[in-house]
């Protein structure tokens, strides 16, 4: 330290100025590069950044706009096809029975074709097949068992008119048994199911 | 004596290059400068920020005036796309279905006279197997796309044709009136067979039954 103080003794002033105004200029400098310039870039990079992700959603939005009316046509159509399908014959519990939702469609066919019903309970909830991407709204299949009496002729009239009636119900189950003491009169066990909604996913 | 005599009159201070370019001046002004251009840089990047800043700022309240209407255009995006995947699975459903009574309607006609049915019999759907348990995420519905269907006749042949009648009945349901429904009709083994329960008074008669495959409710 000593030898430096008398290394600068020994330089003139103008010499000593010129070193320390170099110096000082070059703490500066890298002040500014550091506190300065560097955090001020990384702020423009982060900035563009934004800005071009900024730029690229409201493109989105507005291309997105711009097809507003084709949207709603799209999805006036999905949705007309799909009031098409529930109209055919979803079913929805009535007081929150399926077999009396069951029974209120079934008994006039069976007034119209002579079948008897003596019973009608409801049976299992079989979940549908899941599309991809699944609904929120899941479908399922339930089953009505209804048990009546009728000749055979009879039977097969009301299973036709159901399945005519309701063009979503299915005859999932049957059993027709013959009646050792009525021989023109069987015994008739016949599931249906109908589509109906299910679980809603979470 | 003819030595040359150097005199040096001037001090270390007092001496200059002969370089035009003095560095005790050029240094200083250098790093002075080079100062002065990191300053203006800085100074052009702050710049910059503001304009970014306020590029920024017209872009959010574009944003957010199109909000509203985008939303909606998401919110009617949402809704096809619900409505597709309900309309899809509600199509492997129509899909699926099979229907029984006209074939059942044509039935009596190919019956002959001395054939009479006891038992009509279409099972309901099989029990759903329980899930994998192995399974991390548990499947939102059935993975089974078939299920089949099969239809079970039952009954009784009173001739001594018994055998001719069981077997025209059989050939009647391959015709093409029930190919609609039925893909195969057969006599499952020793199910033709006499009937013994009803004692010696029925010995003429005949049990039998039919096994018809329906195929698949394939629900996909």
């Amino acid at each position: 330290m000593k030898d430096a103080s008398f290394v600068l003794d020994k330089l003139s002033p103008q010499v000593r100025m010129a070193l320390g105004i170099t110096g000082a200029a070059l703490i500066v400098g890298v002040a500014i590069v550091f506190l300065g310039i560097k955090p001020t870039y990384q702020r423009v990079k982060t900035l563009t950044a934004e800005v071009a992700q900024l730029g690229a959603t409201h493109a989105t939005m507005k291309t997105n706009i711009a097809g507003i009316q084709k949207q709603r046509a799209a999805t006036e159509v999905a949705e007309d096809a799909l009031k098409g399908i529930l109209d055919e014959g979803v079913i929805e519990p009535l007081l929150g029975s399926f077999s009396m939702r069951g029974k209120s469609l079934l008994d006039p066919l069976a007034e119209e074709t002579g079948f008897t019903i003596a019973n009608i309970k409801e049976d299992r909830l079989i979940p549908l097949q899941v599309p991809q991407p699944p609904p929120q709204q899941l479908y399922a299949r339930q089953l009505v068992e209804l048990t009546g009496y009728g000749a055979y002729t009879q039977i097969v009239a009301f299973v036709q008119a159901a399945e005519q009636a309701f063009p979503l119900a299915v005859v999932s189950g049957l059993r027709i048994e013959h009646q050792m003491s009525t021989p023109e009169r069987h015994r008739a066990t016949i599931t249906f199911e109908w589509p109906v909604k299910g679980e809603k996913r979470k | 004596m003819n030595a040359s005599l150097h005199l040096n009159l001037l001090q270390d201070d007092e001496r200059f290059s002969s370089s035009p370019i003095r560095l005790r001046v050029m240094v200083p002004l250098l790093a002075v400068l080079g100062v002065v251009g990191l300053g203006v840089w800085w100074l052009l990047l702050i710049a910059r920020i503001d304009n970014i800043m306020h590029e920024k700022t017209n872009l959010e309240t574009h944003c957010a005036e199109l909000k509203p209407t985008h939303d909606q255009v998401l919110a009617l995006r949402a809704r096809e796309k619900e409505t597709r995947a309900a309309v899809s699975q509600l199509g492997f459903y129509r899909t699926a279905r099979i229907r029984f009574g006209d074939a059942l309607a044509r039935l009596p006609q190919h019956v002959p006279a001395s054939i009479q049915f006891t038992e009509l019999r279409v099972p309901t759907p099989p029990l759903q197997p329980p899930p994998d348990p192995t399974l991390k995420v548990k499947p939102l519905g059935p993975t089974n796309l078939a299920e089949t269907v099969t239809l079970r006749i039952m009954g009784r042949a009173s001739s001594s044709t018994s055998s001719e009648a069981v077997r025209s009945l059989l050939e009647a349901l391959r015709r093409p009136a029930f190919t609609n429904l039925i893909r195969k009709a057969e006599i499952p083994k020793g199910t033709f067979r006499q009937d013994t329960a009803r004692g010696p008074a029925a010995r003429e008669c005949v049990l039998f039954e039919i096994s018809c495959d329906c195929g698949e409710r394939r629900f996909e």
